[in-house]
């Protein structure tokens, strides 16, 4: 019996046919935008992400017990005996969640040129691996990163570099607690210098090659602070799983604490994570809209063939199937509705994510913290939000039909057969 | 850490001098003319020493030897001469500048004396007690506490406890001096909760130009419960000389290149 | 021959003909304008809040410093005395007008502050607390202890980590030491610069923002104590301001450069003065904006199918005016009549909804965690609760859109309408 109902209810959809596509479209294109929206929140919750993390950061790190915040210089992966480098990154990359990983060594001292002195931190990195998780390489302004070519090449940022006066290829001195309580000093050369925006590294970084710090700080090479992560995955709960999960891994090796950028970079977290809400109010709102029209739409197509129904139920149609009949058409209009909706969307969201949105002509190119973002905003899939926003439109618009059907149902033939 | 360690001389040096500045109360004269001269064993017109440290903590254990050159508190050079790999490094400080000199990089670093202090962060020695100068004149009184036996030796101990605006860290601060001679034998310092924070003890004394001297002093930080020593500091003077002339000409950075 | 004006009024009456249908119509649309309005106004609100956020823990909505301090950050780079005091007198005196918040004079330097335990190098601010309450954030997030009060004389507030690393808890002591300055253009005689100053400091209460940086260097104390530790009486480095809307930055920040004309110091808008948050911001704009254009758009689309609806299911009753002797364009503007007259209504509907709904979340608020749970070891940087904003330019323009809309979209239906053939339309089934 209901596959007929539902034949029936198809073919009645099709006998005005204008209506139908109106509504069709209004539905559809409703969907569509709501698909056009999540696309674009999702793109922005990446970039957001991207640009919190992306310079120095990454998205997750791995370290000694105790180390982190205040990197001491002497707590180092695998204590004193320090660790097989890179086993460890093999493992750590072996996971399917991690995109790459690299060693860091960590020190605080002074850099000079001439003889004013200034406080930085200093940052010992793999080229090589470094680049595969951040991009401060793409953020120089004179000069080149860190090569494996020039072991004693130093990079820093460009306002440390204005202060104590030097320029690409000067010579600079670098001094730093040891480990073993001596002074740790030597001589490098700028190969470049970077300009992120952001004061705490502009001026107050400087990077060398990791085997460099280590010498400077005499740890031998086994022993590194951190491995840097970055994941295919970054959102919030993607990355703190990955971090709980790699937590449990390595420590069945050697005593770790692994942490996602969440619990690293908290502000960041937070900003995500307020911005999320607010679009989801916004995606309510926009949800609502939709689902009004939806109503609207209903509503008046079955109030108009109250005659209509009161024939079908004149010549035998029971209640129930009446009120059947309905629901399945408001089923298949909107499921109709739907597959048009998402046929516009999906050319529309290929655009947004390979290509982007523009964000207002006259605007170069726009870093957010150090991640060239603009001027073009780009969306990023987010299939649960599309499946949700469908579920919710086609559980509305069969509630919508339900009511009025209801009321259809209750009238007497005779009256309903009177209504022009 | 390294040049907290090598600035310990300094440190220790100064830290004597400033102690040498408090001013009386009205009560206990006596006591504060003792713990004045105490505090003076280090201070004079000029001093030459030669020195050996050794740094011992939880991560290393490190023994450093050096020259050490001063007039009044002001102007001071140190060289180091021992290990190798830091022989030659050089920390001069004139007036409010302070310079280090490395030898591997054959290069002078001025050290803002903001960035010298915060290299001491976490060194056995807190800033506050060290470039005092003037400002402690007025910071502590000191009471008589105790007369009597202790390791078998007759000593007398006197309390110091900061004055209500004095910025100064410890709650307070014992002085343990020998009956016989007056010669500080044990000091101790303590936060605002009583709890012993580090302790310093003096030995092997020498007549040095003239007046008696400890030449072996040894810094103990406490842990967190007061009790059990976590990182160690001994300096051992080998010899030192007191007013003897020196030239002004050392303190230079020239000089400091050698 | 019937005139506009009459037809209008059919139009009118035609839709009280069906009183019901006409207020349920009128109510879908008028909820759609509601929405528009909420949203728009959440929208302007949760900006402002983040921008507010962020500008809070620095320099404010306009910041007056030194010239080229932005650059150097250099201690000795002090604001000419007076400036405070100028500025302070526009600021109130404008106040109504660029809806001021606070204004907040302070001295920056760096320091080292000490306890018995241990050292740390700190960036110290010496603020007049009332006035650095009304603009910064750190006064609201003490977590133990008190903020400095109006009146005491000496006191410090640091934040957790530090607190931590010092081993201190309210009530203990630590000692602040730091470089007298000499201030950039000042004489030799008696700047005291370069000597090492300390001075004694009792906690008086540790905050917690969050923000690891700011937890594990920055400390507060009262203005004056700052000025006389750092041999600088009388003079600050920087005056923040905060406002009410953080569009009105970049107007007051011209207008007191009219006022400080000559004076050697740069006055930065927020954008200017932390760039890095200008940029996140500029995508939350676009954002923003995007938003608008998708809400219109289905505000408009909703007019659009309400109308065509309409106008469908009444085949019958235009092919029987027209066979009646009215003419297609008169039947076209009584239906563009209809549909405006639809929209007023669902307009004023819309508006008297919205403005309410709007009141109750600007005062009240919207409360985010209702949604969502902190699953998060969260710093809780941002507050909470979005508070809605009402922008008149932005009502009465998306009102003007809407009416504008509406009437274009009428027009489609409205010839389609004009356009019935007549002997089908008539037709009963």
């Amino acid at each position: 019996m209901s596959g007929r109902l539902l034949w029936l209810a198809w073919r009645n959809l099709w006998r005005n046919p204008r209506r139908t596509l109106i509504a069709m479209t209004a539905i559809g294109f409703g969907y569509t935008m709501l698909l056009f929206v999540a696309c674009l929140m999702a793109g922005l919750r990446q970039q957001m992400i991207e640009s919190g993390t992306g310079l120095l950061l990454s998205d997750v790190e791995v370290h000694a017990p105790s180390y982190y915040p205040d990197r001491p210089s002497h707590l180092t992966l695998g204590g004193r005996n320090g660790t097989d480098a890179s086993a460890l990154l093999a493992t750590i990359t072996a996971d399917p969640r991690v995109q790459a990983a690299s060693s860091r060594v960590y020190g605080y001292g002074l850099v000079s040129a001439t003889h004013q002195s200034v406080g930085t931190q200093l940052l010992g990195v793999v080229p090589d691996q470094e680049q595969k998780i951040t991009v401060l390489q793409t953020q120089m302004v004179k000069g080149d990163y860190l090569t494996g070519k020039m072991p004693k090449g130093a990079v820093m940022g460009d306002k440390l570099a204005s202060t104590i006066g030097v320029e690409v290829g000067s010579e600079i001195v670098l001094l730093a607690p040891a480990v073993d309580g001596s002074t740790g000093n030597d001589l490098y050369t700028v190969t470049g210098m970077f300009h992120t925006g952001l004061d705490s590294m502009d001026r107050g970084l400087v990077l060398i090659s990791l085997a460099s710090l280590q010498e400077l700080l005499r740890l031998p090479p086994g022993r590194i602070h951190e491995v840097g992560i970055k994941l295919h995955e970054d959102d919030i709960t993607a990355t703190m799983t990955a971090a709980g999960a790699l937590e449990v891994q390595l420590s069945k090796v050697l005593p770790v604490r692994v942490r996602g950028w969440p619990e690293l970079a908290p502000e960041l977290a937070d900003y995500v994570q307020f911005n999320r809400r607010v679009t989801f109010i916004l995606f309510f709102i926009f949800f609502l809209l939709a689902v009004m029209g939806i109503v609207n739409t209903m509503l008046m197509a079955i109030a108009e063939r109250t005659r209509e129904l009161g024939m079908l139920m004149a010549v035998g149609m029971r209640r129930v199937q009446v009120v059947g009949l309905i629901v399945a058409e408001a089923a298949s209009l909107v499921g109709a509705s739907l597959v048009l909706g998402a046929a516009l969307g999906f050319p529309l969201l290929w655009y947004l994510q390979v290509h982007g949105l523009s964000l207002g002509g006259n605007r170069g190119a726009i870093t957010l913290g150090g991640v060239v973002v603009g001027p073009l905003w780009h969306g990023q899939q987010d299939f649960t939000a599309y499946t949700q926003a469908a579920a919710g439109l086609a559980v509305t618009a069969l509630v919508s039909a339900l009511y009025p059907a209801l009321r259809a149902a209750r009238l007497r033939p005779a009256e309903a057969l009177r209504k022009v | 850490m390294g040049w907290q360690k090598g600035n310990l001389a300094i440190c220790l040096g100064l830290i004597w001098l400033s102690l040498g500045q408090v001013s009386p109360p009205a009560n206990d004269q006596r006591a504060r003319e003792i713990v004045d001269r105490a505090a003076r064993l280090f201070l004079s017109k000029s001093s030459i020493a030669t020195m050996e440290m050794q740094i011992t903590n939880q991560e290393v254990q490190r023994k450093i030897s050096m020259q050490f050159w001063s007039i009044g508190e002001s102007n001071i050079l140190i060289r180091i001469t021992r290990p190798q790999q830091d022989a030659g490094t050089a920390i001069l400080k004139v007036g409010n500048k302070s310079w280090y000199y490395l030898p591997k990089a054959n290069r002078t670093v001025e050290i803002r004396s903001s960035m010298m202090m915060s290299s001491w962060m976490g060194s056995n020695f807190t800033l506050d007690d060290l470039v005092k100068q003037s400002r402690l004149t007025d910071d502590y009184v000191i009471m008589a506490t105790f007369e009597g036996q202790r390791d078998g030796i007759a000593v007398s101990e006197y309390t110091l406890t900061p004055k209500p605006t004095a910025a100064v860290v410890w709650g307070k601060i014992t002085l343990e001096v020998r009956q016989s001679d007056r010669m500080p034998v044990r000091q101790r310092y303590y936060d605002e909760n009583g709890k012993l924070v580090r302790g310093l003890t003096f030995s092997e004394y020498k007549i040095v130009s003239g007046r008696p001297v400890p030449t072996r002093l040894v810094m103990q930080s406490m842990d967190k419960s007061g009790n059990k020593a976590v990182e160690e500091t001994t300096i051992k003077y080998e010899k030192i000389i007191f007013d003897q002339p020196i030239s002004e000409d050392i303190f230079s950075l020239k000089n400091l290149k050698q | 021959m019937i005139g506009v004006l009459l037809l209008v009024k059919i139009g009118w009456r035609n839709l009280w003909r069906n009183p019901r249908g006409t207020l349920l119509t009128a109510l879908a649309l008028g909820l759609g304008l509601t929405l528009l309005l909420i949203s728009l106004c959440l929208l302007d609100g949760s900006h402002e809040q983040m921008v507010d956020n962020a500008v809070r823990f620095g320099p404010g909505h306009v910041v007056i410093q030194a010239h080229g301090y932005q650059d150097s950050a250099s201690a000795e780079l002090l604001l000419p005395a007076g400036v405070v005091s100028t500025t302070e007198e526009f600021l109130h005196t404008e106040a109504s007008k660029h809806g001021l918040r606070g204004m907040s004079p302070r001295l920056l330097a760096s320091g080292l502050l000490s306890s018995a335990a241990n050292a740390s190098g700190v960036s110290m601010m010496g603020v007049i607390p009332k006035q650095e309450r009304a603009v910064s954030l750190i006064p609201q997030r003490i977590v133990e202890g008190n903020y400095l009060n109006d009146d005491q004389q000496s006191g410090v507030v640091i934040g957790t980590e530090l607190a931590r690393k010092l081993e201190v808890k309210v009530g203990a002591k630590v000692v602040l030491m730091t470089q007298a300055v000499q201030p950039i253009g000042t004489e030799e005689s008696d700047a005291g610069g370069g000597e090492m100053q300390s001075t004694l400091l009792r906690v008086s209460g540790i905050f917690r923002t969050g923000i690891q940086a700011i937890d594990a260097h920055i400390i507060q104390l009262p203005l004056p104590e700052a000025q006389a530790l750092l041999g600088v009486p009388g003079r600050v480095t920087q005056v923040a301001v905060l406002l009410d809307r953080e569009g009105d930055s970049l107007m007051v920040a011209r207008d007191l450069q009219n006022q400080l004309t000559g004076a050697p110091v740069e006055i930065l808008p927020w954008r200017e003065s932390m760039p890095t948050l200008a940029q996140s911001f500029l995508l939350d704009e676009a954002f923003n904006y995007v938003m608008n254009g998708v809400v219109l758009a289905m505000v408009g689309l909703g007019i659009l199918n309400t109308i065509l609806m309409r106008v469908i299911e009444r085949r019958f009753e235009f092919g029987l005016c027209l066979a009646l002797g009215l003419r297609p364009v008169q039947l076209a503007v009584m239906i563009i009549g209809e549909s405006l007259a639809l929209t007023a209504i669902s307009l004023t509907l819309g508006l008297v909804l919205g403005l309410s709904a709007q009141h109750y979340f600007a005062t009240a608020g919207l409360d985010l965690r209702w949604f969502f749970e902190s699953s998060l070891p969260s710093a809780l940087v941002f507050d909470p609760i979005i508070y809605s904003r009402l922008s008149l330019v932005r009502i009465a323009s998306s009102i003007g859109i809407v009416f504008l809309t509406a009437t274009i979209i009428s027009f489609y239906p409205a010839i389609k309408a004009a356009r019935t053939e007549l002997p089908d339309a008539l037709k009963v089934f």
